[in-house]
């Protein structure tokens, strides 16, 4: 526009002479990839704080300090008469093994020549609360023991195992009740005496939630379980019912006024929160069909129906994209449309369906909101499910649930849990992503 | 079948293998082909040329009722194959389509294998009974496909590596391999180079022998080439329908005549 003020000369002038419109035009453009290039590098910022954060907090929850000593069955505490009856063992609780603990941490002290003020009791609570049980359950399981001296690898508690992390400190523990200087000194000692280690903890992959008491026992693997089952669950649903949906509406239904109004329904569907469909889990599942609480396969009707529009949507799109002409070919010979369909069409936009298959699933992993109202968060005590029926039905958690669960709790040890449970739950859906990817690339035709 | 016949229509003595009467066609609204009468003679190939948008390509797919798949798309009128009405209550298009094939304007071969691509419509209609049998049938259509000696070597390749014209001819081959009595082109050679072309058309001429071929062509040449009868059409009539030599030199209506010399279309 204010090109009408230059004189025509000078437009039809050189053209090693910019005009003054050509400048603004190449300003503009070099502003606009600059823009470009800054919205990319901020991205790219917080990505990598987001990974550096998960990756230095989370990290700690894989490893875990041990103390492994010698402990001393002693006849005399376990079974006093000495016949080895299982139910007289089996009376004998936790608290009867502590004295085994305090006995064997006097042994390590006087073996090994360390110096400490400290009581045994003192001693002993360096170890995680779990350490009596896990011993009653060696007993237990295997009687003819007693009387022997057997080597066993205990949990340091959560503050001896923050120290080894460097999470708590000398200054840190001032006013904590759980855990004094000298119990540190102690385990310093420890350390140096190759007691107490830290090591690689296959448990907080592999185990079962503790409880507030014993972070350091607590673990993600049931609640992995948990959210296999969910998944189970949600692509033995959602697949063919999406899938059906999909080439019905795609291939088959009439194009009227009801099939307009069902396509809007699913899209507006794929935008609903996902709490919509926890409460209607809630109301239907539970209240009204009487499923039980806390049931993965509840969890997984719920995220069947969050994922269905997100399946239906890619599924139809892919199908969308097979060209026509591969329809008219197969037709043509006399194919019906149910056999052009699955012969043809379905094959060709089979990468792009399980694409989106992959990518609902990997959405619904995530989920966490419509598990809170069916009850599959809270502390839920549980072992690993033995048969497929108990792990659909049996109360459980989910991946995003446990990691919400312990971020709620105070002690600082289950905060890291938290960071290490992103990080599994992270790998997860990385990995199914990249798995998509790669089915697309794979089996992508180019026509 | 020789009551339906109406010997002023034909030049010399041929059977009639499709009649059409009084056909009309509408999308929505839209009137496209307008009360179009004509008797496509059996063992020979019959053109139908005019503008784009005049209705050829919609004709030609109402004959194997390939128009079903178009919600609103509407026939009416009678089309006969061999005195039937294909559009008949009784009768399901997919058996119509076995009996007429048709080849489409862009070569679409199956994503897969050359064998598969020929072997496909044989398997669904259970024409052959062994493997042996389809490996017969797959070689004796692309033998009259006129692609065998390019493609013996490699069967098992895709269908959808070859070039544009010997894709077109595999298309043939397909459309011929189910034995169908009509064979549908819907401009074979719009995406083909002239050799290519010159190729499908050469084939055309032989399949006569066993077909009755409809070819919609936007090429003049084309149509005089391969063709003994030629339809024009324009803006959804049948104009014009006779020998083609007669229809090239001598049209009757000024329309075709003033298509065929290029002021129209």
């Amino acid at each position: 526009m204010s090109d009408a003020t230059t004189p025509k000369g000078e437009l039809q002038s050189s053209i090693h002479h910019m005009s003054a419109r050509t400048k603004r035009r190449n300003a503009a453009e070099r502003r606009f990839r600059a823009y470009g290039i800054a919205a990319i590098a901020i991205g790219l910022l917080m990505l990598v704080t987001l990974v550096y954060a998960i990756l230095s907090k989370g990290a700690g929850a894989f490893s875990q300090s041990f103390v492994t000593m010698q402990v001393e069955l002693q006849e005399a505490k376990l079974d006093k008469k000495g016949n080895r009856n299982i139910e007289e063992i089996k009376k004998v609780t936790t608290f009867g093994y502590a004295p085994l603990i305090k006995d064997a941490f006097e042994k390590v002290v006087g073996d090994r020549g360390i110096e400490t003020d400290l009581k045994s009791k003192e001693m002993a609570a360096l170890l995680s609360k779990s350490a009596a049980s896990q011993l009653r359950e060696y007993v237990i399981a295997n009687p003819e023991k007693i009387g022997e001296t057997i080597e066993f690898r205990f949990l340091a508690n959560s503050r001896i195992d923050g120290y080894l992390k460097g999470r708590v400190t000398r200054e840190s523990i001032a006013n904590d009740k759980n855990v004094n200087a000298e119990q540190l000194d102690f385990a310093d000692q420890l350390i140096n005496a190759g007691i107490l280690e830290k090591t690689f903890n296959i448990d907080f992959i592999i185990g079962a939630d503790a409880s507030d008491q014993r972070p350091e026992a607590a673990g993600i693997g049931v609640a992995m379980m948990g959210s296999l089952f969910m998944m189970l669950t949600v692509l033995a649903l959602s697949l063919p019912i999406g899938v059906a949906a999909s080439i019905y509406l795609e291939e088959f239904a009439p194009k009227n006024w009801i099939t307009d109004v069902i396509e809007v329904n699913i899209s507006n569907l794929a935008a609903v929160p996902s709490i919509v469909f926890g409460i209607l889990g809630l109301a239907v599942f539970i209240n009204y069909m009487h499923l039980p609480q806390s049931a993965p396969l509840v969890g997984g009707l719920v995220l069947t129906l969050m994922t269905l529009p997100t399946i239906i949507i890619s599924t139809r799109a892919s199908l969308k994209a097979v060209p026509p002409s591969i329809r008219d070919a197969a037709l043509g010979v006399g194919a019906s449309r149910m056999q052009s369909v699955f012969h043809h069409v379905l094959p060709l936009a089979a990468p792009g369906i399980l694409t989106g298959t992959i990518i609902g699933l990997a959405q619904a992993l995530g989920e966490t909101a419509p598990l809170l109202l069916i009850g599959m968060i809270g502390f839920i005590a549980s072992n690993m499910p033995q048969t497929i029926g108990e792990g659909l039905l049996s109360p459980n958690s989910a991946m995003p649930a446990q990691i919400y669960e312990w971020a709620k709790r105070a002690d600082p040890a289950f905060y890291e849990r938290a960071w290490g449970g992103i990080i599994i739950l992270l790998i997860f859906l990385v990995s199914m992503n990249t798995l998509a990817v790669i089915l697309r690339r794979r089996f992508e035709r180019r026509w | 079948m020789f009551d339906a016949q109406r010997p002023g229509d034909t030049v010399d003595q041929k059977e009639t293998k499709i009649s059409a009467r009084n056909v009309q066609v509408y999308y929505g609204d839209t009137h496209a082909i307008k009360d179009v009468n004509v008797d496509i003679e059996s063992k020979s190939v019959t053109a139908f040329i005019g503008p784009s948008g005049c209705g050829k390509s919609t004709f030609l797919r109402c004959i194997n009722r390939m128009n079903d798949t178009i919600d609103i798309c509407r026939v009416q009128g009678d089309i006969l194959l061999d005195g039937e009405d294909i559009y008949d209550k009784k009768v399901d298009p997919v058996q119509l389509r076995a009996k007429v094939g048709m080849v489409f304007q862009k070569p679409n071969p199956f994503p897969k294998s050359i064998y598969d691509n020929v072997a496909y419509g044989p398997r669904i209609h259970g024409l052959a009974r062994s493997r042996a049998d389809l490996d017969v049938i797959v070689e004796k259509s692309l033998r009259r496909g006129a692609i065998w000696d390019e493609v013996k070597d490699r069967l098992h390749a895709p269908g959808t590596g070859l070039s544009g014209g010997q894709q077109q001819r595999l298309c043939i081959a397909r459309a011929v391999a189910t034995e169908p009595e009509v064979l549908l082109m819907d401009e074979p050679c719009s995406a083909l180079d002239p050799i290519a072309t010159a190729q499908v058309e050469e084939l055309i001429d032989e399949l006569r022998n066993q077909y009755s071929v409809v070819i919609v062509t936007h090429s003049m040449q084309q149509a005089a080439r391969v063709s003994q009868k030629t339809a024009f059409f324009h803006l959804g009539n049948l104009v014009e329908y006779g020998d083609t030599s007669q229809i090239f030199t001598n049209p009757k209506d000024e329309r075709t005549e003033s298509y065929i010399t290029g002021r129209i279309g």
